[in-house]
């Protein structure tokens, strides 16, 4: 109880000082509470930014997209590296020093060959999303029990068999906190993107609000994105929850 | 199958996957203005010469310092919040919601406030390697075996005793994993910044060269710094593998 006011009080007192503060020095480059609680009124009432849905939908397509290519490949190639172990033990270093890599490298080389349209957004939170799935379903494979498979065999089940009834349930708790992290990555990746160089979708708006000076509706805008952010992992931890409830 | 063999296969599958991408761009498949063949690429290399190695010299003195701040932030900030039991329930949400915000949508912000430049881009290098750290040593330092703490306590150790004794060699291990954790994203804040409103460093310089339609000096600017990455991250590790046979 004496935490949860406490916790209030320091949330009010921040937003307090962010007032006090930003009205003193600077309201345009600080944007204070009172500031930006209007522009949010006016960017959900469609009146800054029209195209506020049409950008929704598109990063949110952008996304789903994304996500669906990094699921399929990842488990495919998780799955060729953990079955195989001579794959496994030739390229699982090679994709993990990769994963290395901060991302952010190869979205140049993405936007000049996919160019400033979806495509580059697509494939750069792909790239991002493709890497923790595959690692996942790389360790989830390596922690099944080998006797379990070996038994199964001994009794006939054929590998599809294999699969689902003996090798998901056994790896299904880490191959879903894999694509929970996968999606995250899916989806800080198309913002990334889009803000560092698109035509349309939820960063470009943030970027020319940015580039305008319109500091008030770029931190609603901000909150938008944040909502859709926050909001599809909350979807992706309530699978989560219940893939975990269901291996138990 | 032993050890040189299995780097035997890593390195030929490799060079079989650049001689397929080399036939593929002279036989004209793919547009050599967006995919370059690697000889192409190669031959990039040394025309960029040296602006490509000053940029990754800028690059990476940036992130050093952005890491050095973020790891003796994070470690004192986890060695606080780790201590203070009723400090870390009542900041726990507040840390969990700055650690999980996606920086990116912060970053037109701080671009405003601090100008194009250095400082930018290593205060959002910092935060991206700190709240890593902080949260892991947060979470070592209030795992230390309470036993190990009591009976320093009961044997009259000072608060300096006890964290220079107990606290700080059981977290150690942790400490290390966060700093191989740390640098990668102390790295991406940093080039993240330099691409958004760089006007040096590797970030501006893969940028331009995109813009520019330079697919060679792009594809070989970018191996230039992956190649930087996989190295520093291999050496934190060995260095790793090191301190931790030492303890």
């Amino acid at each position: 109880m004496r935490v949860v006011a406490l916790r209030a009080l320091i949330l009010v007192a921040a937003l307090l000082a962010w007032e006090l503060g930003a009205r003193a020095a600077n309201p345009l480059l600080y944007v204070p509470p009172s500031a930006a609680v209007p522009a949010l009124v006016r960017l959900l009432t469609l009146d800054s930014y029209p195209e506020l849905p049409a950008s929704l939908l598109l990063t949110l397509r952008e996304i789903a997209i994304a996500y669906a290519l990094a699921i399929a490949v990842g488990v495919g190639v998780g799955a060729a590296l953990g079955l195989n172990r001579l794959v496994g033990r030739a390229y699982g270093p090679i994709v993990a020093a990769l994963y290395a890599v901060p991302a952010v490298v190869w979205y140049p080389s993405l936007m000049l060959f996919f160019g400033l349209d979806a495509a580059s957004k697509i494939a750069f939170g792909f790239l991002l999303g493709f890497f923790p799935i595959t690692l996942a379903v790389l360790a989830g494979i390596r922690q099944v029990n080998p006797h379990m498979i070996a038994v199964a065999r001994a009794f006939g089940a054929r590998p599809p068999t294999v699969f689902a009834k003996v090798m998901l349930p056994g790896m299904l708790f880490t191959l879903v906190g894999g694509l929970r992290t996968g999606l995250a990555l899916t989806v800080i990746g198309v913002i990334v993107g889009e803000i560092l160089g698109a035509k349309a979708g939820m960063g470009t708006l943030i970027n020319h609000a940015y580039g305008l000076f319109r500091t008030a509706d770029y931190v609603a805008l901000v909150g938008v994105t944040l909502v859709l952010i926050v909001g599809s992992d909350a979807v992706a931890s309530l699978i989560e929850r219940r893939a975990r409830r269901w291996t138990e | 199958m032993s050890r040189r063999r299995i780097v035997g296969l890593q390195a030929a599958s490799v060079l079989v996957l650049l001689g397929i991408w080399e036939a593929v761009a002279r036989a004209g498949w793919v547009d050599p203005l967006f995919v370059p063949a690697p000889s192409a690429v190669a031959a990039a290399f040394p025309r960029m010469g040296r602006g490509a190695l000053a940029g990754l010299g800028d690059t990476l003195a940036k992130t050093a310092v952005a890491y050095a701040l973020s790891v003796v932030l994070g470690v004192a900030g986890g060695l606080v919040l780790g201590s203070a039991r009723i400090l870390r329930e009542v900041l726990n949400p507040f840390v969990v919601a700055l650690y999980g915000m996606p920086k990116i949508l912060v970053l037109p912000w701080i671009v405003l406030l601090l100008g194009f430049g250095t400082t930018p881009a290593i205060l959002y290098g910092a935060i991206h390697g700190f709240f890593p750290i902080l949260v892991l040593v947060a979470g070592a330092v209030r795992d230390v075996d309470r036993t190990l703490v009591s009976v320093a306590r009961a044997f009259g150790a000072s608060p300096w005793q006890l964290y220079a004794k107990v606290v700080l060699p059981a977290i150690v291990p942790t400490v290390l994993a966060g700093m191989r954790l740390g640098i990668v994203f102390c790295l991406l804040g940093v080039l993240i910044v330099e691409m958004f409103a760089g006007i040096r460093g590797m970030g501006h310089v893969l940028n331009s060269l995109a813009n520019g339609f330079q697919a060679p000096e792009l594809f070989a600017a970018t191996a230039l710094v992956s190649a930087a990455s996989i190295a520093i991250v291999l050496g934190l590790d060995a260095l790793n593998e090191r301190l931790s046979h030492w303890r």
